[in-house]
């Protein structure tokens, strides 16, 4: 009687134990090899603190799905992250760490264009593909760079809706003003560009010194230059002051647009009925209809308990990109992803991706957006939009 | 591209120049009184700046009260700051070469911007409490502007009352021109420090409340001021007090006027050219000798 059940018990497990061989045996079961370490430095402390964290989280997203799914080549996906303190020296010694000590697999990209700027240099010497979804600079793709890929809108395009839509109105003068710094000096430089292309003329175009608060000379004149538009190229701060000295003294522009800050919830919280009617331009909204993107703000709402901003969404689509292109080089190989990624042409939920040889994004569009009865209204592109926009604007007293 | 400037344009630039000089002459003379009495330049005084202005939009926020209202609060507090810090750490430094004294302030300065940082986060906050202007004529007279111009005029006049004619001002201006004569003719120094450091550090508040309503407020926006306030006692004479008044208006009006004929890029170059200047033709200040 023991001994049947004990051949019985025998008989049953044998090919429960078969199996198991033959599985460990396979290569690339799941579980059965060491976890592919993707590393990243991310501006958690310091003055990048926000931003850094949006993207971090986003990150995080992105490797939470790629394991739900099982993982990458058959491997689990491991986010090995250190906090740079918005520093570009740390951050240059910690991707040196990642590489050589941690031996990461692969790499992702740290916030802003100044830090990636600085990692780049690094993960060339190691020949590491990098995806950086936060670096919006030009010049870091046009340095000859072999493994450096951007993912968002550079920053000289920043306000090609603007401009298209005054165009398409048939406005004619343009007055481009910008804090006297990298990213909104880009700006005005291709606003102005964009403009002379759509036969537009520019009427004014200056500078202001960072920490700026006081206006009213540079739009005294710019109400003398009498323009159509008024294209300003801002951080946020500036984004307030002028809006409201533009109030003063009544400069009253058919159209009013901003680079960075009119976008943010905030520009309305602080201007209320006085940030009707702007302008402002931005990478992604999450009411945009990208395929994947409900997933995305689901998993992102139920994990963190709050909204995500476009910084999220650029290091999740990132992180999905570099993902998709191993899946498709079906290896890690730097030489052989960064083949899939020249060649890839796709729409993730933070919108188009496509290259140029050196890496540089020419798919991704900017959305301009409009304030409209205190809400965020998409006015172009028309395929993206989910308003019109109100045209032309009032006089300040009847916003 | 250039653009054609007119006489009424010239006007409105010169009284946007006059309104944002009237504050900072009276942060400024904050500024001025420390380093008058003391000789101490006080780094941290823009970052006392943004507190007040942060207790402008706190009570804004909370209680609903009235930004300008909120200056008889927000002066005595930063008086009390101002207290603390003289008490605690300034006098420490006082007689130590004047190395001591800019790193203690630096110091301060640094340690409030990033406790404001921790407590009131690096958000941007505003009083959108008065917006728009008064037209007169061809000219635009912004309410904000035009009301923390008055309410510094009042406050910069208050001070001069208090300094010239009562006696405790007259100790301060007393320390200011010798503290060993002084001393010896009875004044308590020590406490006229004390004292000057609160007046400086309330009126830093009063020009923060003000700005409150301007601008976005955020732990960074103080330091701009320092370095404004320092520009003005510089050109009115340091330790000289209507010296001050003069500077701010004169710093308010080369801005704006450089902004006009220039560009906006270069009205904080023209303002330190302008510094230059003065040091080389009238080393102590466009009005000297007067306390």
């Amino acid at each position: 009687m023991a001994m049947t059940s004990l051949k019985r018990l025998g008989k049953g497990l044998a090919p429960v134990v078969l199996a198991g061989v033959m599985l460990a045996s396979l290569p690339g079961a799941a579980g059965a090899q060491t976890p592919i370490k993707i590393g990243a430095s991310m501006s958690v402390t310091g003055t990048y603190a926000k931003p850094g964290s949006y993207q971090k989280e986003g990150y995080d997203v992105c490797i939470d799905e790629l394991n739900a799914k099982g993982g990458l080549l058959g491997r689990k996906v491991e986010l090995v992250i250190y906090d740079d303190q918005s520093q570009p020296a740390t951050a240059v010694k910690l991707y040196e760490k990642l590489i050589t000590e941690d031996k990461v697999d692969a790499v992702m990209g740290p916030y802003s264009s100044a830090v990636s700027e600085a990692v780049a240099n690094v993960t060339e010497k190691y020949k590491k593909v990098m995806v950086a979804p936060l670096a919006a600079t030009t010049s870091i793709f046009k340095k000859g760079r072999k493994y450096i890929f951007m993912v968002i809108t550079p920053a000289e395009n920043y306000l090609d809706g603007l401009i298209d839509m005054a165009a398409k109105r048939g406005l004619k003068t343009v007055a481009i003003i910008n804090e006297d710094t990298l990213f909104p000096k880009a700006s005005a430089a291709g606003t102005a560009e964009a403009a002379k292309k759509h036969g537009m003329q520019v009427v004014l175009q200056e500078a202001y010194p960072k920490g700026n608060t006081d206006f009213s000379a540079l739009l005294v004149k710019i109400k003398a230059a009498n323009p159509d538009v008024i294209a300003a190229g801002t951080y946020f701060d500036d984004a307030i002051a002028i809006t409201r000295q533009m109030k003063e003294l009544n400069v009253n522009p058919k159209m009013f647009g901003l680079t960075v800050g009119g976008d943010l919830p905030e520009f309305y919280d602080l201007l209320k009925q006085n940030a009707e009617y702007v302008y402002g331009s931005t990478q992604w909204d999450e009411s945009l209809p990208y395929p994947g993107q409900k997933e995305f703000l689901a998993a992102y709402k139920k994990k963190f308990k709050h909204e995500p901003s476009y910084h999220s969404a650029a290091g999740y689509a990132g992180c999905l990109l570099y993902a998709d292109a191993v899946r498709k080089a079906g290896s890690l190989d730097a030489d052989k992803v960064r083949e899939q990624l020249l060649k890839m042409e796709t729409r993730t939920a933070f919108g188009d991706y496509k290259v140029e040889p050196d890496g540089f994004q020419v798919a991704h569009k900017m959305v301009m957006l409009q304030w409209q009865d205190g809400k965020r209204v998409i006015v172009w592109p028309d395929d993206l939009s989910n308003g019109k926009p109100r045209y032309p604007t009032p006089e300040w007293g009847k916003r | 591209m250039g653009v054609l400037i007119t006489p009424a344009m010239v006007g409105q630039v010169v009284i946007s120049g006059l309104l944002a000089g009237s504050i900072y002459a009276m942060v400024a003379l904050g500024l001025g009184l420390i380093f008058g009495v003391m000789r101490v330049l006080n780094v941290a005084h823009g970052p006392l700046m943004m507190l007040g202005a942060y207790t402008t939009f706190w009570l804004f926020q909370r209680f609903g009260l009235n930004p300008y209202l909120s200056i008889l609060l927000s002066m005595p507090l930063l008086f009390l700051v101002g207290l603390g810090l003289q008490r605690f750490l300034v006098r420490r430094v006082v007689d130590a070469p004047e190395l001591s004294s800019l790193l203690l302030t630096f110091g301060v300065s640094i340690a409030l911007v990033n406790l404001a940082q921790l407590a009131f986060t690096s958000d941007l906050r505003s009083v959108e409490y008065l917006t728009g202007s008064f037209v007169v004529g061809p000219f635009a007279l912004s309410k904000p502007r035009l009301a923390a111009c008055a309410f510094a005029v009042a406050i910069t006049v208050a001070s001069f009352v208090f300094l010239r004619l009562t006696r405790l001002g007259k100790a301060i201006r007393a320390v200011s021109q010798s503290r060993e004569v002084a001393q010896v003719c009875g004044i308590d120094v020590q406490r006229i420090h004390l004292l000057a450091f609160g007046l400086g550090s309330a009126l830093a508040a009063a020009g923060g409340s003000l700005v409150a309503v301007m601008v976005a407020i955020q732990p960074e926006m103080g330091q701009v001021y320092t370095f404004k306030s320092f520009l003005v006692i510089v050109l009115g004479g340091a330790g000289n007090y209507p010296g001050a008044l003069l500077g701010g208006l004169l710093l308010g009006l080369v801005e704006q006027l450089s902004s006009l004929f220039l560009t906006a890029q270069v009205n904080e170059a023209v303002a330190y050219v302008l510094l230059v200047l003065v040091l080389l033709i009238r080393p102590t200040g466009l009005l000297k000798g007067r306390v």
